[in-house]
């Protein structure tokens, strides 16, 4: 076992690496230029362009560019945001907190209520319930994120006035206020932007989780254990649940680079200040620096998740082996 | 998080509460991350950071309300108090003894020289070196008076010498080698000398500003003024209505978000002149091969009969309802050259039609599009797909242009991409739009032979004398200025489609509001309060 | 053939079944047949009176922000968005079963070698390959846009497959099966794929929504359905900003995507039952 981990490991590292170089080479073929967006507000002269672009580095070849990158991340400095003019590392832990804040409790939301319905479903197949429930789930999934968030916003936020229609905290609540009061701020404005990821993507875990389920409930030996008259909760978690949750292991492998990637249309809506908007700006701007950033990030979380993935395999059904 | 805020948090936020009635709230589009004059190079010379630095750092003078850039008269004494010119390219400004920075320290003349010549410099500062280059040098007579000298007579000296950057603290900055200023201390928690001084940042979020007490041309009507970020439109929107901001620039379009916003009654909409001018340029060269003519948008005539095929009113209205004017040339809302000229050209098929025919555009094979020699009237139209209007516009020309017989293919890139491909010539039709400074000197950068942006290689020697005699002029520059706008119509370069105007949402409690056009919140310090806003949601 | 046949022949006898495939039935029809019958999807008649009007007799989904007819753009809409979905869902489904069955049964070098692509590809952001497709060719026609989503969407599922797989290569029938000698693609065919389907059908079921969406999110970028061409995603998107003062626009596409999704469902449902060996 330990010695797949560090074969496994290993593994992991060369393809985040591999990864990274695909990441930095695919960004800078890929046509725009990040110093086009200065000409939108006001036009520069060449001279102006040649200056600013010797002042980024950009005027160097692209594989003394990765060099220094590769440089400058073995000293933890990611370079500085075109954008912005600040370090990388600066603007990225800036907003991570926010984009874990958000990501986690829809991660939580997800495989805690969602998990339960599935099974639920599962359970009640056919029933009133499954049928509501997967025609709504159905429905979640296939609405847009900016839809729902915009919906929420508007009725909630506006019509409504329950919740704080956008941001993250208010900004004339007083600085001195203890951390109860921030807490219970930053709560209030997390609620409808979690709510908004949440509904969209419980949908998914929903159908997996059913799925899977239904497979496992007409296994015969789970019949037999119904028949010896072990009560029913005990049937459904202990023995069908542990050979169904395997989906919706992978699903959360697949679903963790949400922590740090963020959710772009949910951000802007509600002007959270996560990731996600960060990268996207970033992408927009061609913002080589901050996009390697972020984009390293989330390569490393993917990397990470996978090989976590396989871990909780092995080691939550002792039948699965790899050579 | 809280870490963060606390670090920047100054000890004075405490010192005095200010009082909440007399809090304005502003949401807008851009961060506020480096409002520092001589710092805003590149990305970071956007209007979010200099309209924050215009309640920090105060200007030598500020534009007169009809903003006029030529001349001497037309200007609003701030740190200078008075001005005078000596002969015709040498201007004295005499500093108000009052000026201070928020420390403490008066301003004075060493001030002005220590920006300028940072300013002045192209290794620190390219685009204000740039701007600043008629200017030859910047000496002090004493402690508060500055003479600059200028390389030549022409009708801006005074523009340039007050507009383009306000002076930084000599003696708080002056240890510091440029290179470094970034890095500084001083950028986190900057010193001005405005009616408003920094309090700290929330970084994606928002930033707040205190009133400076002291301030010497007056006690800020408001105490404490909050800029928020939200870079989605309805965001923006949705605060506003919510009360969890108190004003925003600009209502995008479509039209129903202006309607949604009118009917809140607590709101009041400001319209303002925007600097946002919308053009669709003809390429004079072959996007395939751009050492050859273009060979359909070369011929005069064929420009002029797409631009009368253009319901430009209608465009205008669809998009902007009563907000925005079809331009004469290439002036947005917020040039004072605008004022007077002619009215422009109107739909016309049936000119159009004329036109076109007479230089041997026919539709032979009856497909409902023109051609000519075999080849059909058919023009590819670039966008960038961030500009909702823009789009809007585009939807609408095609059908209009469609119905003359021209057929426009819409090709709509992502921002990057588009201007690309503007840059490298390789359109058709660009549907460009540029945000103007308050002086037509500004014009040489798109509609003179070599300028910078002038990406269809549009080339008339006459406009670009037009356009240097009017620069250079002191009196009579408007009729000048008029000269060189008339030639470019005459030639037809582009279509000139829209200068709209931005309307602000302000909540009503707010009294003598003034939004200015070349720097929104620039007199938000007179601004007065009523009673507090009715937050119906007292939860938060 | 009779393999797949059989299947759908079952699948038609349920209730079900028969609602999705009825469901399909209608949008198909809708979707092929009506649009001669409809205005031009491309034409504005009013942009200034006519602009989101509010459905009615003559505009029975009402008119979008340009005063075009809703309905006949939800029509029209619908044969591109169908065929995109459909075919890209298609792709990506066979590739992303076809490495997930090969790597989690095989395992060993070939599982690390598969599963190792699929982590550095999850780990580029699709973006940075579209927008160097577009640095390569200027117009991209809609097969290679097809083509490009489809490829590129495989990669979770995969993950999906094989962790199935994973899990069901150590059960006793398929243990039999290989002590008696039967071939990999027998094993493979046979006992694992049937047995996939559960995951493999609710992934194509949420890939039909999330490829419609993709899509308009594409004709930002300057790829997929350019405007005026009328889509379902590239209709929900223009509708975002008139969202709450002019609804239809968006509803409506956004129905039609739902109950495309839902008939997927249905109808998959449908099938799993009638191939799962071990019967409802």
């Amino acid at each position: 076992m330990r010695r797949w981990l560090l074969h496994r490991t290993a593994q992991a590292t060369v393809t985040l690496a591999i990864a990274l170089l695909l990441i930095f080479f695919l960004m800078r073929l890929a046509p725009g230029d990040p110093l086009a967006r200065l000409s939108e507000d006001r036009p520069l002269t060449p001279a102006q362009i040649e200056a600013l672009r010797a002042r980024f580095g950009l005027d160097r070849p692209v594989g003394a560019q990765f060099v220094s990158f590769v440089g400058g991340l073995a000293h933890g400095d990611l370079g500085t945001s075109i954008q912005y003019g600040r370090p990388v590392t600066a603007l990225v832990s800036e907003r991570i907190p926010a984009t874990l804040l958000l990501g986690g409790t829809v991660l939580l939301l997800n495989f805690t209520v969602g998990v339960w319905l599935g099974v639920r479903q599962a359970v009640r197949r056919g029933g009133a319930a499954d049928t509501t429930l997967t025609l709504l789930s159905l429905s979640a999934y296939a609405t847009p994120s900016f839809w729902l968030g915009l919906v929420l916003a508007w009725l909630v936020g506006v019509k409504w006035h329950l919740l704080p229609a956008a941001g993250m905290e208010d900004p004339l609540l007083d600085p001195g206020a203890g951390w109860v009061a921030h807490a219970a701020d930053v709560g209030r404005h997390l609620v409808l932007p979690a709510l908004t990821l949440s509904i969209v993507s419980i949908a998914g875990t929903m159908r997996y989780q059913r799925s899977a389920m239904l497979e496992v409930l007409r296994l015969p030996y789970i019949v037999t254990a119904e028949a010896k008259g072990l009560p029913t909760r005990a049937v459904i978690w202990q023995h069908a649940w542990r050979n169904a949750f395997f989906p919706v292991l992978t699903l959360f492998g697949l679903w963790l680079p949400l922590l740090v990637t963020g959710s772009v249309f949910v951000e802007s809506v509600f002007a959270w200040p996560g990731l996600g908007s960060l990268a996207v700006g970033a992408v927009g701007y061609r913002d080589y620096p901050l996009l390697m950033g972020t984009s390293l990030l989330a390569a490393a979380v993917v990397v990470t998740a996978s090989l976590v993935s396989d871990l909780a395999y092995a080691c939550l059904d002792p039948r699965v082996r790899f050579s | 998080m809280a870490g963060v805020v606390a670090a920047n948090s100054a000890a004075a936020a405490h010192a005095q509460s200010p009082d909440p009635r007399s809090t304005v709230v502003i949401v807008t589009g851009g961060e506020v991350t480096m409002p520092i004059p001589t710092l805003m190079e590149g990305p970071a010379a956007n209007v979010a950071n200099s309209e924050i630095a215009d309640h920090l750092f105060l200007r030598l003078a500020n534009l007169g309300p009809e903003l006029i850039t030529s001349g001497d008269r037309s200007f609003v004494p701030q740190l200078a108090k008075a001005w005078t010119r000596r002969d015709s390219v040498t201007l004295a400004f005499d500093l108000d003894e009052r000026a201070q920075w928020q420390d403490g320290v008066p301003v004075t003349a060493q001030d002005v020289l220590f920006t300028l010549e940072r300013a002045r410099n192209p290794a620190i500062a390219p685009r204000l070196a740039e701007l600043l280059r008629n200017v030859v040098s910047v000496t002090a007579e004493n402690d508060r008076r500055v003479v600059f000298r200028f390389s030549h007579p022409y009708g801006e000296q005074l523009y340039d010498a007050v507009w383009h950057v306000a002076p930084l603290p000599a003696h708080l900055l002056d240890g510091i080698p440029p290179a470094q200023l970034r890095q500084s201390s001083f950028v986190g928690n900057p010193v001005g000398d405005g009616p408003y001084r920094w309090v700290r940042s929330v970084p994606g979020q928002f930033i707040e500003l205190a009133a400076n007490e002291r301030f010497f041309l007056g006690r800020p009507g408001i105490s404490r003024v909050v800029v928020r970020t939200a870079s989605d439109p309805d965001a923006r929107m949705n605060l506003i209505l919510s009360r969890g901001a108190d004003a925003m620039d600009n209502i995008p379009p479509p039209l129903s978000n202006l309607k949604r916003m009118g009917e809140d009654t607590e709101i009041r909409l400001i319209p303002v002149p925007s600097p946002t001018l919308g053009f669709l340029l003809f390429n004079q060269r072959d996007p395939v091969d751009t050492s050859r003519p273009h060979p359909v948008l070369t011929d005069r005539d064929v420009r002029r009969a797409i631009i009368l095929s253009l319901d430009r009113t209608l465009l205008v209205r669809a998009v902007y309802g009563s907000y925005g004017e079809v331009p004469y040339g290439p002036t947005s809302a917020i040039l004072w050259i605008r004022h007077g000229t002619p009215k422009p050209a109107g739909l016309d098929r049936a000119q159009a039609r004329r036109l076109l025919s007479s230089r041997g555009w026919k539709d032979s094979d009856g497909d409902g599009v023109l051609d000519r020699d075999g080849m059909p009237l058919r023009l590819n139209l670039n966008y960038p797909s961030s500009s909702g209007a823009r789009q809007q516009m585009a939807l609408l020309a095609q059908q209009q242009l469609r119905q003359v017989g021209i057929d426009v293919v819409l090709r709509q890139f992502e921002f990057p991409l588009w201007s690309e491909h503007r840059n490298a010539g390789q359109f058709d039709i660009d549907f460009s739009a540029t945000s103007q400074d308050p002086s037509p000197s500004g014009l040489t950068q798109g509609w003179s032979c070599g300028g910078g942006t002038n990406a269809a290689h549009y080339c008339n020697p006459t406009v670009d004398s037009l356009i240097e005699r009017a620069i250079g002029s002191s009196d009579r520059a408007r009729e000048a200025w008029h000269a060189a706008l008339r030639q470019i119509e005459d030639d037809a370069p582009a279509a000139f489609l829209y200068a709209p105007s931005y309307v602000y949402a302000v909540h009503r409690r707010f009294g003598n509001v003034t939004i200015r056009p070349e720097s929104s919140w620039l007199l938000l310090w007179k601004w007065t309060t009523g009673a507090p806003a009715a937050r119906r949601d007292a939860g938060y | 053939m009779t393999v797949l046949l059989e299947p759908l022949r079952h699948a038609w006898r349920t209730p079900r079944g028969r609602a999705g495939a009825l469901v399909l039935l209608v949008i198909a029809t809708v979707v092929i047949f009506s649009p001669p019958f409809l205005p031009d999807p491309l034409a504005q008649p009013d942009p200034i009176g006519g602009a989101s009007l509010a459905p009615s007799i003559t505009h029975p989904f009402g008119t979008d922000q340009l005063s075009r007819d809703v309905l006949s753009r939800v029509a029209v809409g619908g044969r591109v968005s169908l065929v995109v979905a459909v075919i890209a869902v298609g792709l990506s489904l066979t590739l992303g079963a076809l490495v997930g069955l090969v790597a989690g049964y095989w395992g060993g070098v070939v599982d690390a070698a598969l599963m190792r692509v699929v982590d550095a590809a999850l780990a580029v952001p699709r973006l940075f390959l579209l927008l160097l497709v577009l640095a390569m060719s200027e117009r991209v026609p809609v097969w290679a846009l097809v083509l490009l989503i489809g490829a590129t969407g495989w990669f979770g599922t995969s993950r999906i497959v094989r962790a199935e797989v994973l899990r069901l290569r150590e059960e006793s029938y398929v243990r039999a099966s290989e002590a008696l000698g039967a071939s990999p693609r027998r094993v493979i065919f046979r006992h694992l794929l049937p047995n996939t389907l559960g995951p493999l059908l609710v992934a194509a079921t949420l890939g039909v929504g999330d490829v419609i969406l993709l899509e308009a999110g594409l004709s930002f970028l300057g790829l997929g359905i350019q405007p005026p061409a009328p889509s379902w995603g590239g209709m929900i998107l223009d509708a975002r900003e008139v969202l709450v003062t002019a609804p239809w626009a968006g509803l409506f596409p956004g129905v039609a995507i739902v109950l495309t999704v839902l008939s997927a469902n249905l109808i998959g449902d449908a099938v799993r039952d009638a191939v799962d060996p071990r019967g409802a």
